[in-house]
């Protein structure tokens, strides 16, 4: 693009001529100082740079401040690689936030009973006393591992860092096992490496975009957005997967409105056509891949026809599809999906995903997927932390490919409620939200009941909260230091720094601080040889060649050393046990899983029910944004899709309540109906995060319907342990009266018989080794 | 001399109101109104056979603007680089420009008791800046500039790409946002948002060629609070008071 798109034209480029009217009345002059009237970019006085944390994402942002200090409006930042000062809906309407009246403001200690909401204001000493006490009590008692420890982001990695020096190896966050773990689990067995984040997709030079339950646009990474609206305006083509006609569907050339829960059979007919159509590259897995004459023989006969039967695609578009990617591999950018928590059969399907992307060879090619870079920041010396005992949640060794970086909350969860392997007597949700992201929250508040200590430090005050023992209110992204933020992710890999804009509100406290002084009262003060936040960030800058005060100016130091693509003139090493892209994985055989994805049916929709499905809003993140004043006015409530010819047949309209009773007879609150003919008739849709269930959220409070409350069931992924979670089914209840076509009824009395969902179909235990402890990384 | 224009890119729009929050905290627009607003995943057809767009709205900057004529005090009026606005302190927030708008783009701030619209973030252009709008898309689908140079971004789009003016037989009166998409969303985009006729209300045709020289005099008299009270009457419907 030729001019910026920050500047437009320069200053005073509009002339006084300019401000003289054209038409209309007989007004003289203009009042130019009341008009235009009040615009705060008038009040600023400073622009200072950071990072968002409305999602997890972390696009650049400038907050506008005013000379009494208040954060007036917040810009996207120029200077970031990724966004180029652009922001999301949820990025702009940040300051509400930090201004929400709604806001935890002052530490508590609760006087009720759990789940009553009932606090007594206390000081922060007293707090961290009383934390640090209760703690060291079950450390002498039941070990460090019976803690339990839930971060999410950034912000708490200083905690978690406490948590590491503390000894406790139970550190979980539903980044993996709610989101992303199944397909970092796929793509790092066949490929070596998992993907991270961001999805390091090459669309500034893709030819076809092939999408598989992806929706961006309404998934928002300002990023990833504006790549991908890019690569349509280039003309790159998209193929898009889903059940339901999101809006990168709408854009695609392909839609293929699948039947829910079939993926993985069009995934291997693609490879069918791909292979006995001569279609794929051939050089690139003849030279770097293994496995092959068994992938082939594996596929033979899931042709176009056989996956038809099972997907409801017609064979012709499964065939076209296929051939589109033959022509143009190996610019084809396959996005491997972010939350993949589907069906429990989840990890192979993300294997799936990855075998595909090897036959078109565009791993580590451009237009496909590119290769992730370093980044120098070290780390800041640290005492050694103890050797931590077992894990409590199962991974690496009930879930043999259960990351040991992020843990399986679900598992602690279990470990927790079942008191197996061993006592977990306190847990600490640090930026979570337990029960609104992990599924059966029932389980997860019966677990809370068990524990001697539960603390949780937010924000906002949460359903969670009403449970806390101790309450601590963290200061907002836009109030405090962070710890670095590194992405390696990047074809010019970069760090930026998260700083304060305004000071904290109340008695909020950065995350940096609540770790320093707790670790004091815990005598683990050697992990936190710093004195000063600066000095921290100072030193792990200085692997940059730079200054905390030289970085604050801009923000960001990128480091332009990204080696995006393979050197194919050099020899490949791929991290997997082979050292080659592996089609056939024997190291699943040894685990006593399919080698190669397999497709298993997944359970039909009752008749007369839906099959629970949910996703993503750009105005909302998880369920943490829904009491922000600006984005609970754009969306106070979710809506539910569903297929207009089912909601006619069902005398159902557009715009009426209705609630959704589940399998096991949970009923969900009203969801006011969105009737239209994109979603597949089998489906209903909703956005995750509604139903707010706590009474101090004055806005978000029981509007809307909640997805993880009518989840009271998931398969685990027996691999990576992950939830999936559209194993659930609805009906709808109107007027309190069931919907269903005739001839149907209830299944609660059939699914009652089965209730324990959570036992995981293959107990294996397997050392350690087996798998690698990851560094934890972003949010899902 | 300038003329200014956006074009937006509905092909790259991905509906998710990041324009629009950028707008409402640039401008403080209440909740509920809008200078410019979104629709996402507009859908037509029937399942499987359906297709859909996303929509961007805002003033159109028209180059025979509706909204002018009806108002009695002159606040409404254009600038010779094709911006409309409104003179806050001229306005009395009878609303007639509102219903004379047949994009519905003007609204009357209830914070105020004025009428608010788009301004393409003039103040913003003064600084140098573009429209926040257009700052902060995340799918850089809008663009903004200048008509009449011909290397600007719009001129290319609109002269050599085509982009196209939403008008139909209701309101044919040039506006200066432009879009491009596909066929099959401009199919929608004319099914659905197209312009309704302007409505003159009938108070304002009557009045306005009597009203405007009253007002004038009551607000040059520093009488103004007397002639809101006046238009507040008239906007009710109701017999204006003989003074
Ligand atoms: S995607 Fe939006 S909410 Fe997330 S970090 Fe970027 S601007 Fe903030």
């Amino acid at each position: 693009m030729s001019i910026s798109r920050r500047e437009f034209i320069k200053r005073g480029a509009l002339t006084a001529g300019a401000l003289t009217i054209l038409s209309g009345t007989t007004v003289k002059g203009l009042n130019k100082k009341n008009f235009p009237k009040g615009w705060k970019g008038r009040q600023r006085v400073k622009e200072i740079p950071s990072i968002c944390e409305m999602c997890f994402w972390r696009c650049g942002i400038l907050g506008n401040v005013d000379k009494h200090g208040k954060l007036l409006k917040i810009d996207g930042n120029p200077n970031h690689p990724l966004t180029e000062g652009r922001l999301c809906a949820r990025g702009n309407a940040g300051h509400k936030l930090a201004y929400d009246p709604d806001r935890l403001k002052y530490p508590l200690m609760r006087v009720g009973k759990r789940g009553e909401g009932k606090f007594k204001r206390v000081s922060w000493d007293e707090a961290l006393d009383f934390m640090a006490e209760k703690l060291k009590k079950i450390k002498a008692e039941y070990g460090a591992e019976a803690v339990g420890f839930f971060p999410h982001g950034i912000q708490a990695r200083f905690f978690e860092h406490l948590m590491k020096g503390f000894g406790t190896p139970n550190i979980v966050e539903p980044a993996f096992a709610q989101c992303r773990g199944s397909r970092d689990v796929g793509y790092k067995l066949t490929f070596g490496n998992s993907v991270g984040s961001p999805e390091p997709l090459d669309f500034e030079n893709t030819d076809l975009m092939v999408f598989i339950g992806t929706h961006i646009g309404e998934n928002v990474f300002t990023g990833q957005n504006l790549q991908f609206a890019n690569a349509i305006e280039r003309g790159a083509k998209l193929i898009v997967v889903d059940p339901r006609f999101s809006v990168a569907a709408a854009k695609a050339d392909y839609w293929l409105p699948i039947k829910p829960g079939t993926d993985t059979a069009l995934l291997l007919a693609w490879m069918h056509v791909l292979i006995y159509e001569n279609r794929y590259d051939k050089e690139y897995i003849r030279k770097y891949a293994i496995g092959f004459d068994q992938l082939k023989k594996h596929v033979k006969d899931f042709t176009p026809e056989w996956a038809s039967k099972i997907t409801g695609l017609p064979a012709s578009l499964i065939l076209d599809t296929a051939r589109e990617m033959g022509k143009y591999y190996p610019k084809v950018g396959i996005h491997p999906g972010r939350h993949v928590a589907w069906y429990g059969n989840d990890s192979q399907r993300a294997r799936a995903m990855a075998i595909l992307t090897a036959l078109l060879g565009s791993y580590g090619r451009p237009g496909g997927i590119y290769l992730s870079s370093k980044i120098p920041a070290p780390k800041y010396p640290s005492g050694k932390n103890p050797k931590p005992g077992p894990r409590a949640d199962g991974a690496g060794t009930v879930y043999p490919f259960g990351s040991r970086g992020l843990g399986i909350t679900n598992g602690l969860i279990d470990a927790t409620y079942d008191e197996d392997p061993y006592p977990i007597k306190a847990w600490i949700v640090y930026s979570q939200n337990v029960l609104q992201s992990i599924p059966d929250p029932w389980k997860t508040k019966e677990a809370i009941d068990k524990l001697d200590l539960f603390v949780v430090v937010d924000i906002m005050p949460m359903e969670q909260y009403l449970y806390a023992d101790l309450v601590l209110p963290e200061a907002t992204y836009l109030e405090r230091y962070d710890d670095l933020y590194t992405v390696k992710n990047a074809k010019k890999p970069f760090a930026a720094i998260r700083q304060p804009i305004i000071d904290p509100l109340y008695e909020a406290k950065p995350g940096w601080w609540i770790a320093k002084e707790t670790a004091k009262r815990l005598g683990l003060e050697e992990h936190f040889q710093w004195e000063t936040i600066e000095e921290y960030l100072d030193y792990r800058l200085s692997g940059l060649g730079k200054t905390l005060q030289q970085v604050q100016a801009k923000g960001i130091v990128v480091y332009d050393k990204g080696t995006p693509y393979y050197d194919f003139s050099k020899p490949i090493h791929f991290k997997t046990r082979s050292g080659k892209i592996e089609l056939y994985s024997q190291t699943l055989k040894d685990y006593g899983f399919d080698p190669m994805p397999v497709y298993e049916p997944v359970e039909e929709v009752p008749k007369g029910y839906f099959r629970l499905t949910y996703g993503r809003s750009p105005v909302h993140s998880f369920a943490r944004s829904q009491n922000n004043e600006i984005l609970h006015g754009y969306m106070p409530e979710n809506e539910l899709w569903i297929n207009s010819t089912v909601a006619n047949q069902l005398g159902l309209s557009d715009g009426e309540y209705v609630r959704l009773e589940n399998q096991d007879g949970i009923l969900s609150n009203n969801i006011r109906l969105k009737v239209t003919p994109g979603i597949h008739p089998e489906a209903v849709f909703m956005v995750h995060g509604f139903d707010q269930k706590s009474p101090a959220l004055r806005l978000a409070y029981k509007h809307g319907a909640s997805d993880n409350y009518l989840m009271s069931r998931v398969n685990i992924d027996p691999l990576s342990g992950g939830t999936g979670m559209r194993v659930n089914f609805v009906r709808i209840i109107k007027n309190g009266q069931p919907v269903m076509v005739s001839g149907a009824e209830s299944i609660v009395p059939k699914f009652k018989k089965n209730t324990k969902t959570r036992t995981p179909k293959k107990r294996i235990v397997v050392p350690q080794a087996a798998t690698e402890a990851g560094e934890s990384e972003e949010g899902c | 001399m300038a003329r200014y224009a956006m074009v937006i890119d509905l092909r790259k729009c991905v509906g998710c109101d990041a324009c629009t929050v950028a707008c409402r905290t640039e401008w403080d627009v209440p909740i509920g109104h809008a200078r410019t607003w979104v629709e996402q995943s507009v859908t037509v057809g029937e399942f499987p056979n359906v297709s859909g767009t996303n929509w961007v709205a805002q003033c159109n900057h028209c180059d025979e603007p509706s909204c002018i004529e009806p108002c009695p005090t002159g606040a409404t009026f254009q600038l010779k680089n094709g911006i409309v606005k409104v003179d806050t302190d001229l306005c009395i927030g009878c609303g007639y420009c509102v219903e004379a708008c047949p994009y519905d783009a003007r609204y009357i701030n209830p914070l105020t008791n004025k009428v608010d619209k788009c301004d393409f973030c003039e103040a913003r252009l003064e600084e140098g800046l573009q429209p926040a709008c257009v700052t902060t898309c995340t799918g850089d689908a809008k663009f903004f500039g200048d008509l009449e140079d011909p290397n600007s971004e719009v001129y290319k789009k609109v002269y050599e790409e085509g982009a196209w003016r939403n008008e139909n037989d209701n309101a044919a009166i040039g506006p200066n946002v432009y879009y491009l998409g596909t066929p099959e969303q401009l199919e929608i985009v004319k099914e659905k948002f197209g312009p309704r006729e302007p409505r003159l209300l009938p108070p304002a045709q009557a009045w306005k060629n009597i009203l405007k020289p009253v007002v004038l005099t009551a607000i040059g008299a520093t009488f103004a609070g007397q002639a809101v009270a006046f238009f507040n009457q008239l906007r009710k419907g109701e017999e204006p008071i003989d003074d």
